[in-house]
């Protein structure tokens, strides 16, 4: 009889014990595609919102449609024409994109690395998701020109289209639609496997010693590029004035504020892969990146709405060069040449 | 309880007096019909074409003439496309007691609490196939009024995208005082024709500033940049005159 405590006791652990083994847990989230590198970031996954689930088959079409040119006025534009894969998904050298009957635009086209992560999108930071972004380059005049009426009757009209989005919202073709495929799509640009992950990771060979030294500048608050350039994809998401001018010809993001104090502020951009994403600057005035640390070296240019953190930063030029071969060890080429990114059947163009 | 009945019968007979209403609209330029490919002049000689209007008509109500409105609920997108009709169309649909009324007011625009919903998830006359969201800049245009100029040196399109919660249009045609507006819906329902002179816009404000389609930051206006926020303005405070009454 005294022992009968212990015994129930011992089943209750036991019962316990059995519980905690086959209690279902959530699992890891699963890669975004097969081919994707290790994602060093802890387990870093991309936001996904309850109104656009991620499915393979959307992911698919978003592919589709984010390499098809029939998505412009003049059938010349797809998205990847200003979203290269091969400069991580910008547009490769050029100062500013050519758009439907080549018209320029004004501001250079950014990388999309990593751009599920991202809380503001275009250069004001104006947008607060893909795909109300998305919603931006395929209507505007001077990129795709398409009015959602054309842009629908134009898909339902491709029988493969019709189907897939048939399949995957079960309604026709719609500008909204499309903008949440290709929304669904630019969420597997995940790219965290450069020389500096691998060294985050415990690789002590992945960074050269002056990437190292880089490095150091970079997190210093001599070289003080951290403050804006911050976290996993070394940005803050915000909008600042760099002082790149005194008078700003695009004023930015006082173009949507109509403030003064916003004349000249644009969003700090993502620095993973910037070495692949030549000219910089919102206006794609800056042809190297050793002329973009020499802008920051110098404080800029006069400018009463700067940032707060921009001045003389007195680096020597060995100094320079060892904060832009740290920008370089941010280059991941498994991104750019990952098959499950590229055109959908190497080609593009047609479903 | 007997009160309960009362509320309930008021608002069954309030319910059954309501009777449907059109309201319709005329495009003009100055006092002709606006037709699509007829060329046209502003006051500075700039010759021009329409190409499209597309507009948001909200908070509508019409006014008794004791000064109480009829409030009417919902918003409408009125659109106007070349070579679709530009006279006598169909805009909103509202039911309102019958009655005399001396005007009718609403808003050029989308009331503040739909402007800032996530457009993602919203139906028409809302949304992003609404062709009027502005991606760059949260909410919807209210106004869009875009042509072609035809310069000297070539035909050049132009755009006016009139929005933001700074920009939303008051149109006011009631008159208490005067008399001189009477808008007598039948108990058979009835049609209220708007004219819009879309040529307004382009009248030169203070100083004589107007929208001159030879600068080309001029042929895109939007939103509250200062640099085109003055001419903005302007076209603001005209259109705020360019709906009547059609007689």
């Amino acid at each position: 009889m005294r022992r009968r405590p212990m015994v129930w006791v011992g089943l209750l652990l036991g019962v316990g014990l059995l519980g905690w083994y086959f209690w279902p847990r959530s699992a890891p989230p699963p890669p975004l595609h097969p081919s994707s590198p290790r994602i060093l970031f802890a387990e870093r996954s991309v936001p996904i919102p309850e109104d656009n689930p991620q499915t393979p088959a959307k992911v698919a079409l978003g592919r589709k449609l984010f390499y098809d040119t029939r998505l412009s006025k003049d059938n010349t534009v797809a998205c990847a024409s200003c979203h290269k894969p091969e400069f991580a998904f910008s547009d490769g050298g050029k100062a500013v994109s050519t758009g439907i009957f080549g018209r320029k635009g004004t501001r250079n086209a950014p990388t999309l690395t990593n751009v599920g992560f991202r809380r503001h999108l275009f250069w004001e930071g104006r947008s607060p998701r893909l795909e109300l972004q998305a919603v931006g380059p395929l209507t505007a005049h001077d990129e795709m020109g398409l009015e959602p009426e054309e842009l629908a009757q134009r898909l339902q009209a491709i029988p493969e289209y019709a189907q897939a989005f048939r399949e995957v919202f079960g309604e026709p073709p719609s500008l909204r639609a499309v903008t949440y495929a290709i929304a669904a799509f630019e969420r597997t640009l995940v790219s965290y496997n450069s020389p500096f992950d691998r060294y985050q990771a415990g690789d002590d060979q992945a960074l050269s010693p002056a990437a190292l030294r880089g490095m150091e500048l970079f997190f210093s608050e001599k070289g003080d590029c951290f403050h804006c350039h911050v976290g996993p994809d070394f940005t803050d998401d915000e909008p600042r004035n760099t002082a790149l001018y005194t008078v700003y010809k695009d004023i930015g993001l006082a173009r949507a504020t109509g403030k003064d104090e916003d004349v000249g502020k644009f969003k700090t951009p993502t620095l993973r892969n910037v070495a692949l994403t030549a000219p910089y600057m919102h206006d794609g005035s800056i042809r190297t990146l050793r002329e973009v640390v020499q802008h920051y070296n110098r404080g800029g240019e006069p400018n009463l709405n700067a940032d707060a953190l921009i001045r003389p930063l007195g680096l020597t030029d060995q100094e320079v060069d060892d904060l832009v071969a740290f920008l370089e060890a941010l280059t991941d080429t498994s991104f750019t040449t990952n098959p499950a990114l590229l055109p959908p059947g190497g080609q593009g163009g047609a479903p | 309880m007997k009160k309960g009945w009362l509320v309930f019968l008021l608002l069954l007979s309030a319910h059954a007096l309501a009777v449907p209403v059109e309201i319709k609209v005329n495009l003009r330029v100055g006092d002709r019909p606006l037709q699509w490919g007829q060329t046209y002049q502003t006051p500075q000689g700039q010759r021009y074409q329409i190409d499209l209007l597309k507009f948001y008509i909200s908070e509508v109500a019409l006014v008794r003439p004791d000064g109480r409105e009829v409030r009417v609920d919902g918003l409408a997108l009125a659109e106007f496309k070349r070579d679709g009709p530009t006279q006598g169309v169909s805009v909103m649909k509202l039911d309102v007691p019958a009655g005399q009324y001396r005007g009718l007011r609403f808003n050029v625009g989308v009331p503040r609490e739909l402007n800032h919903l996530d457009a993602g998830t919203q139906q028409l006359p809302l949304g992003v196939n609404s062709g009027m969201y502005w991606a760059w800049n949260p909410g919807y245009i209210f106004y869009r009024l875009e042509g072609t100029a035809l310069l000297p040196e070539g035909n050049q399109k132009w755009v006016i995208h009139m929005g933001t919660d700074t920009f939303r249009i008051p149109v006011r045609l009631h008159d208490l005082q005067t008399r001189r507006v009477q808008i007598n819906i039948p108990p058979g329902g009835g049609v209220i024709v708007l004219n819009l002179d879309v040529a307004r816009a382009f009248e030169p404000g203070p100083g004589g500033v107007f929208v001159d389609w030879r600068k080309q930051p001029l042929r895109q206006l939007h939103g509250l940049s200062p640099e085109t926020s003055l001419l903005m303005s302007v076209v603001y405070f005209n259109m705020q005159t360019a709906f009547s009454l059609a007689q």
